[in-house]
């Protein structure tokens, strides 16, 4: 039970971990898009941050897997999910694809939302500096990160919870394991109280993590500030 | 087939749509109230109520779909009751956190001013600062709503007939194997019709409420 309980819990973290990251991805890119001043682009991104923040990640996964469990002849992808038999590899990258877009739209808005707070002055100064796009776009996160990653981090909160959509396919994780085990054995307690202490250490890690780099990433002024408020109180 | 996706398969109605906007309304109105009861504990006894917050962050910290099958294996209630059971939950998680920051946000100067013209604290709690924090907290209340409407796809965990498992079993049927696609983006587009509905009429409500 221990082994199934750990590839569970990992195969959660690793279905949250590179459907983040992707997520993360297309949101940038749909934020830019949403940004561009080409009005194709522009609908474009739009539509896709609408598209995603309107349409429910169970649909989307229920959708993605289904698909992807008819295909006759499954392509050859990497083995990367553990627990997830070798013959289901690519309905696991089908829902990791799924969960990815369902998270891009939100993410996006948080990303937009962020950038909107440094003023069109500041990001007029930015211009002017002359840096190339790419510093320029590096220089945009890194001033707006300590607006977006609280809501970041909410929102990756929520994108873990939603992994164990994972659980209506063969797909191995956490859920999946307390379902399976609870119906199994009829001691539904024990491995409901096992799982949510489990989601709810996962959820504060993240949260840990991002509160770290909010610290990190906080303005220059903030952090002159509490290090005054520590010498006087 | 939309038919079917409207208004749940025969002899399993109201299902579909109807029911997801139905599981939406109940759910949602039930954790307004308990998040108004909520708020209201938590700002007055701060200390006493750290249990109820411990509680109320702990339903944050669990997915749904694992509160909806622990309500469905511990309550003894049916699937459909359940169902609302852990969805009314669910938001009151996070309906009562919201409302609890807004509520202890009240102005003092309003206090005050209800307290000189000697109103009763009961009525000052029901006419000034309930009102006075569903309308501040409404933006908010709002965008838990819209993701709660998408939420009750949730409920397929228990093949409660809702919209995600009307398409689910119609995309599982035999004679609709090829057009699982359909089904689904159909599916989609009847959440997202139904989502832009919602936004439009809760910010109609929110216009009404800053007259």
């Amino acid at each position: 039970m221990t082994e199934e309980l750990w590839v569970g819990t990992i195969g959660t973290i690793v279905l949250w971990a590179i459907s983040g990251a992707l997520a993360i991805a297309s949101a940038l890119i749909l934020a830019a898009g949403s940004l561009s001043t080409n009005k194709t682009v522009h609908l474009l991104a739009r539509a896709g941050v609408n598209g995603t923040r309107s349409v429910p990640t169970s649909v989307l996964v229920l959708m993605a897997g289904m698909g992807m469990m008819r295909v006759s002849s499954a392509p050859q992808l990497p083995n990367i999910y553990p627990g997830t038999s070798a013959s289901f590899q690519h309905v696991a990258w089908s829902i990791v694809l799924a969960l990815a877009f369902g998270s891009a739209g939100h993410l996006a808005e948080i990303f937009i939302a962020a950038r909107s707070t440094l003023g069109q002055f500041r990001l007029e100064q930015m211009t002017v500096l002359g840096l190339s796009p790419m510093s320029r776009a590096a220089l945009v996160v890194r001033e707006c990160a300590a607006v977006a990653l609280p809501p970041t981090g909410a929102r990756l909160v929520h994108h873990l919870h939603n992994t164990a959509f994972a659980a209506l396919f063969p797909v191995t994780d956490l859920f999946g394991f307390v379902q399976g085990l609870a119906t199994a054995t009829f001691r539904v307690f024990e491995f409901i109280a096992l799982g949510c202490m489990i989601y709810v250490a996962l959820s504060g890690l993240i949260w840990l993590v991002t509160r770290s780099l909010e610290a990190a990433y906080a303005p220059p002024a903030a952090n002159r500030a509490r290090r005054r408020a520590y010498v006087w109180s | 087939m939309v038919v079917n996706l409207l208004f749940g398969l025969p002899g399993d109605r109201p299902g579909g749509l109807v029911l997801t906007i139905l599981y939406a309304v109940a759910s949602g109105g039930g954790a307004l109230a308990l998040g108004l009861a909520y708020a209201s504990i938590g700002v007055n006894w701060t200390r006493a109520s750290l249990g109820l917050q411990a509680v109320s962050a702990f339903l944050r910290g669990i997915p749904v779909l694992l509160l909806v099958f622990l309500t469905a294996h511990l309550s003894g209630l049916t699937t459909g009751r359940a169902g609302l059971v852990a969805l009314s939950l669910y938001s009151f998680a996070h309906v009562g956190e919201i409302l609890r920051s807004f509520l202890a946000a009240y102005p003092a100067d309003l206090a005050d001013q209800a307290r000189v013209m000697g109103i009763l604290p009961i009525w000052e709690w029901l006419l000034m600062r309930i009102p006075w924090t569903l309308r501040h907290a409404w933006a908010a209340v709002s965008t838990h709503w819209i993701s709660l409407l998408k939420d009750t796809g949730a409920l397929v965990v228990l093949g409660v007939g809702e919209l995600t498992t009307v398409a689910k079993a119609l995309a599982e049927t035999p004679a609709n194997y090829n057009q699982w696609g359909v089904i689904f983006v159909l599916a989609a587009a009847l959440y997202l019709v139904t989502t832009f509905a919602l936004i439009k009429i809760l910010r109609l409500a929110e216009r009404r409420m800053v007259k």
